[in-house]
C-alpha cells in the first residue's frame, strides 16, 4: 500500500548502464531515484533538511553540527542484493568509490567516519554520535541474496542542487559501474512552496 | 514483438497494479549461513524491565538476536513478524532477543505502544555490545546455534514468521 501512495510518476532516465527510474512521492513531493543492474538495486530518496534537523535535535548535537548535516544534501539510501539464494552471488559496495559530478567537478560523498572524527564532544556527545554512526549508510558492506540495508548518504552540496552520481559495486568480486543522472537534492524549507 | 506502453496513464496504472501485489510475501526470505565456527560474543544487558540477560544463559538453545533502533524504518517493519514468530517458536524452546542500540527505556516504552513485542527487548545504550558483533547496519539479525556459534545472519528486515525461514532455525535444534 505504501508503494501505491508513494509512486505517482515514473519516468525513464538516460543511463550508461543499468536501468534508472525516477519517482515522486504523491503525498510529500519528495523524489526518488531507483537503479537496477545485475543483482544490485540502489534507491535514493530525497530527505528534507528539516527531517535531518528533527532527527538530530532529539539528541545532543550542537546547533552548528545540526545545520552542517541538515544542509549536506542527504538521501535515504537503500541497497539490496536482488539475486536468488541458488546463485549465491555476493554484492559488495564501497562508498568511497562513488563520485558525484556537480558543477562540472567530481567529488566524493561525505563519509561518516570523517564527520565523526571532526566533531568534538561539544559538537556531539557520545550517545548522539551513535545516531550518525548507525544512521548513516555503512561505508563498506557485503550483501548476500535477500540482504539489504537502509541508511543516509550525504553529498556535501547545497539543498536544491543537482548532480550526477557514478555508482560502483562488486558482484562476485568483479567491479561494475553505473550512472544515475539528474539527481536533485531536496530543497530547504525556505524554498518549499 | 512486445507492445510498448506509450502513454503515461497506462504506465501509472501498470505501476500501481504492480505495487499492489503482495511483494513481501512472495520474496524469498533468506538467511545467510555463516561458515566455520564463529562464536557469538557474550553480553550482559538489561531488558526494559530491568532484568539482566547474558547470551551465555541461553547456551543449549537456539537464539535469534536482532539489533535495532526505533528510528530505523526496516527495523520497525520486521518487528510485527518477529513477534508473531516468537509466539510460535517460544513453545518450541527457541529464544528471541531484540537488542536496542543507543536508546533509553522511555523511548522504547513509547515506541512499544505502536509496535508491541512480547519477547525481551534489551538495551545497549552505550553501543558497546553492538561494536563487538560484526554488525554494519540496522537491522541485522543473527541466529545462534545451541553450541554458541553464529549459524545464520540476515541484513535488513525479513518476514520472520515465514515457514521456510523458521524451518531453517528449527533445524539447528537437531
Amino acid at each position: 500500500m505504501r508503494c501505491i501512495a508513494t509512486v505517482s510518476l515514473i519516468v525513464a532516465m538516460p543511463v550508461t548502464a543499468g536501468e534508472v527510474t525516477r519517482s515522486v512521492n504523491a503525498e510529500n513531493g519528495l523524489q526518488g531515484w531507483h537503479f537496477t543492474d545485475g543483482d544490485i538495486e540502489i534507491e535514493l530518496i530525497q530527505r528534507l533538511p528539516d527531517q535531518t534537523r528533527a532527527l538530530l535535535m532529539n539528541h545532543k548535537f550542537s546547533r552548528q553540527v545540526i545545520e552542517q548535516m541538515a544542509l549536506s544534501c542527504m538521501f535515504q539510501t537503500i541497497i539490496r542484493n536482488t539475486g536468488q539464494s541458488t546463485t549465491n552471488r555476493v554484492v559488495s559496495i564501497d562508498l568511497t568509490e562513488w563520485r558525484l559530478l556537480h558543477d562540472g567537478k567530481p567529488r566524493k560523498l561525505l563519509m561518516k567516519e570523517a564527520l565523526l572524527e571532526s566533531w568534538t564532544d561539544a559538537d556531539a556527545d557520545p550517545a548522539a554520535k551513535l545516531v550518525v554512526r548507525w544512521g548513516m549508510f555503512p561505508t563498506q558492506q557485503e550483501y548476500l541474496p535477500g540482504d539489504y540495508n537502509w541508511g543516509l548518504t550525504a553529498y556535501g552540496i547545497q539543498p536544491g542542487s543537482g548532480f550526477d552520481l557514478d555508482v560502483a559495486w562488486r558482484e562476485s568480486g568483479a567491479l561494475r559501474r553505473g550512472e544515475i543522472r539528474g539527481i536533485v537534492c531536496a530543497p530547504d524549507v525556505d524554498k518549499l512552496k | 514483438m512486445m507492445r510498448t506502453l506509450s502513454t503515461l496513464p497506462q504506465l501509472i496504472m501498470l505501476t500501481l497494479l504492480l505495487c499492489a501485489l503482495p511483494v513481501v510475501s512472495q520474496a524469498e526470505q533468506t538467511l545467510t549461513a555463516i561458515p566455520g565456527k564463529v562464536m557469538a560474543p557474550d553480553f550482559n544487558l538489561p531488558d526494559t524491565s530491568g532484568s539482566m540477560h547474558s547470551l551465555s544463559d541461553y547456551r543449549g538453545k537456539v537464539v535469534i538476536i536482532n539489533f535495532w533502533t526505533t528510528w530505523c524504518p526496516p527495523c520497525r517493519e520486521e518487528l510485527p513478524s518477529m513477534n508473531r514468530a516468537w509466539h510460535t517458536i517460544e513453545k518450541e524452546g527457541i529464544a528471541m532477543l531484540a537488542i536496542n542500540m543507543g536508546e533509553d527505556e522511555d523511548t522504547i516504552f513509547i515506541f512499544s505502544a505502536d509496535y508491541p513485542t512480547d519477547f525481551p527487548v534489551l538495551m545497549d545504550q552505550s553501543g558497546e555490545v553492538i561494536e563487538q558483533w560484526p554488525v554494519k547496519g540496522l537491522p541485522t539479525t543473527y541466529v545462534i546455534a545451541p553450541d554458541g556459534r553464529i549459524a545464520y545472519r540476515a541484513i535488513g528486515s525479513r518476514e520472520w514468521d515465514d515457514a521456510g525461514l523458521l524451518d531453517k532455525v528449527r533445524a539447528l535444534q537437531q
